[in-house]
């Protein structure tokens, strides 16, 4: 029968996982923004900083207080090196041909993390406490937790830093017009770069708040794809909007998990996320707080 | 100040958009680029500022230089930074941004955020009809108030040289004056000002000296006095006659209505 904490279970699980989605689509958001690219290969890089994480920690046996930020810079120098060799070459090519390029990304970095990592399952280190939080009869994994609060704290900050800071209002000149940009004397493409750098590190704390504590391999990218409804459903310009639609979607999945899929025996609560994201592109096709198009009339 | 000797500018490769034009912009003047559509005016400012750049042109001879230096084909942010503002044409507003963060962006080069809050006083201070909008979504603004927030952007960055691209474009009569109004206070101040427009009018009696541009040449230049009593351009551009009346354009051939320049 219906158990309220059973319920309160589900809906708290869910959201958390939401706001992990949330982090990896700001990742996506912080990208398109800049270069107006959808990048197809932002699962790749959750892996990408996954596997530097344990490499760093388990091969090499670093503390966690020393790999993790050599972690962080890594992934910002592969970042900045994706841009540098495939999309700066790219500037004034149409956005197809770009998106083309982010897929054979994907292809190529998959490759790389095969060739450099090999394809067995690793163990990824624990960064975060196993013990779960318990408040009364809720249970809560203690990553998840950490993970939303860092993914709000984050999410608010780069929000206020693209709304009110010089550095981030140049950036969002970026977003909205690149020649405009250019004529203020804003450099597009040291823009675009800083965008990869911090696209690529956001995704490395997604990957250490994923993987605390799981096995690891090249299928975890599959992330990318579940956190691409949440990043349609913000629009692709609000970082604080993505908190938001992750909570959104990350609840109705785990509701829809909880309550329907052993009823039909099916993942329907997979699947639900882009069902919801559809809907909303009927009504609103920018997403809930995208940029809608102005029109004077 | 800024010189142009011999510019020519290609798009693609193929289309010769400005056939070599020597113009000059002393310090402190304000200089007007007149013409009709596609004349090449705007490709002229696009040129000085290297906007040109994302819209596959160059310059492929002659020379660009600032105050001595040479510019053409250089970083449009340095060209910024050397004094160069390119206000384009469309009033070019970043239109999803509030007024006050279009102009902080504009100031993205201030040393400090003090003095890129001295510099928004001063442009709130110049432009009044600013300090009340500071929060209003610059997309959902008027046209005129839209050519103010540009032209508020472009003075946050600390210029020597205004180059503006048809300020008066598809504004109302009294926007236009307004507009002209605060692009004369700031030739008051000693900016320079170079003016693209096809207003012929309200660009003639700001401006000090004129050039004419047609098919990317420079067909006539001189003192804006002197324009103002040209024969021609009364004609072609101010739709007077000799006498200063409203010329009937029924008792002539249609051939006949548009001065052919040649050279």
């Amino acid at each position: 029968m219906f158990d309220p904490i059973d319920f309160l279970n589900y809906l708290i699980n869910g959201a958390l996982v939401g706001l992990l989605y949330a982090l990896i689509a700001m990742g996506f958001i912080v990208i398109y923004r800049a270069s107006k690219v959808f990048n197809f290969a932002q699962g790749e890089l959750v892996v990408f900083g996954g596997f530097v994480v344990w490499w760093m920690v388990i091969q090499t046996g670093l503390p966690l207080v020393v790999a993790l930020p050599l972690a962080m810079v890594m992934s910002a120098l592969f970042g900045l090196a994706i841009e540098r060799i495939f999309f700066s070459r790219l500037v004034g090519e149409s956005g197809f041909a770009m998106v083309m390029v982010t897929i054979g990304l994907l292809i190529l970095i998959r490759g790389l993390i095969l060739v450099l990592f090999g394809p067995q399952v690793r163990p990824f280190p624990i960064i975060f406490p196993l013990k779960p939080v318990i408040i009364g009869d809720i249970l809560i994994p203690r990553s998840l937790l950490i993970g939303a609060m860092i993914t709000v704290v984050v999410g608010l900050g780069l929000s206020w830093f693209f709304n009110n800071t010089r550095a981030g209002l140049k950036m969002t000149a970026v977003a909205e017009d690149h020649q405009v940009a250019l004529s203020m004397g804003i450099s597009v493409k040291r823009s675009i770069a800083f965008a990869w750098a911090l696209g690529a590190v956001l995704s490395t704390l997604g990957a250490i708040i994923y993987l605390s504590g799981k096995s690891l391999n090249f299928l975890a990218s599959d992330i990318g794809l579940s956190a691409l409804p949440v990043a349609l459903l913000a629009g692709f310009e609000s970082i604080a909007g993505v908190l938001l639609a992750g909570l959104i979607v990350g609840a109705v999945q785990g509701l829809v998990t909880a309550y329907v899929d052993p009823v039909i025996g099916g993942a329907v609560g997979s699947v639900f996320p882009f069902v919801i994201m559809l809907v909303i592109l009927f009504i609103r096709p920018t997403g809930m707080f995208g940029w809608r198009t102005i029109e004077r009339v | 100040m800024l010189e142009l000797s011999n510019v020519e500018v290609l798009y693609s490769d193929v289309i010769l958009a400005v056939k070599g034009i020597t113009l000059a912009v002393p310090k402190g003047s304000c200089i007007t680029l007149l013409g009709g559509n596609g004349a090449g005016k705007s490709t002229t400012l696009k040129s000085i500022s290297n906007v040109l750049m994302t819209e596959d042109g160059k310059v492929t001879s002659g020379t660009i230089s600032f105050e001595g230096a040479r510019i053409d084909g250089g970083d449009p942010a340095k060209i910024v930074r050397n004094g160069i503002v390119h206000v384009m044409e469309g009033r070019r507003v970043l239109s999803h941004l509030t007024v006050e963060q279009n102009l902080i962006a504009g100031g993205h080069m201030e040393p400090s955020t003090q003095s890129m809050r001295r510099r928004l006083d001063g442009v709130y201070d110049r432009i009044k009809r600013l300090a009340s909008l500071k929060s209003r979504t610059t997309g959902y603004l008027s046209g005129g108030e839209q050519q103010m927030v540009v032209i508020g952007r472009a003075l946050m960055a600390n210029p020597k040289l205004i180059m503006i691209d048809e300020p008066s474009l598809g504004l109302a009569p009294m926007m236009v004056d307004e507009v002209f109004g605060v692009l004369r206070s700031l030739k008051d101040d000693g900016l320079t000002l170079l003016i693209v427009e096809q207003n012929t009018r309200v660009a003639l009696d700001l401006a000090d000296f004129g050039y004419v541009m047609e098919d990317g040449r420079i067909v006539l230049e001189g003192n804006a006095a002197d324009l103002r009593a040209n024969e021609d351009i009364r004609e072609f551009y101010l739709g007077l006659n000799l006498e200063g009346e409203r010329k009937s354009y029924r008792s002539i051939k249609h051939y006949r209505r548009r001065k052919r320049w040649l050279g």
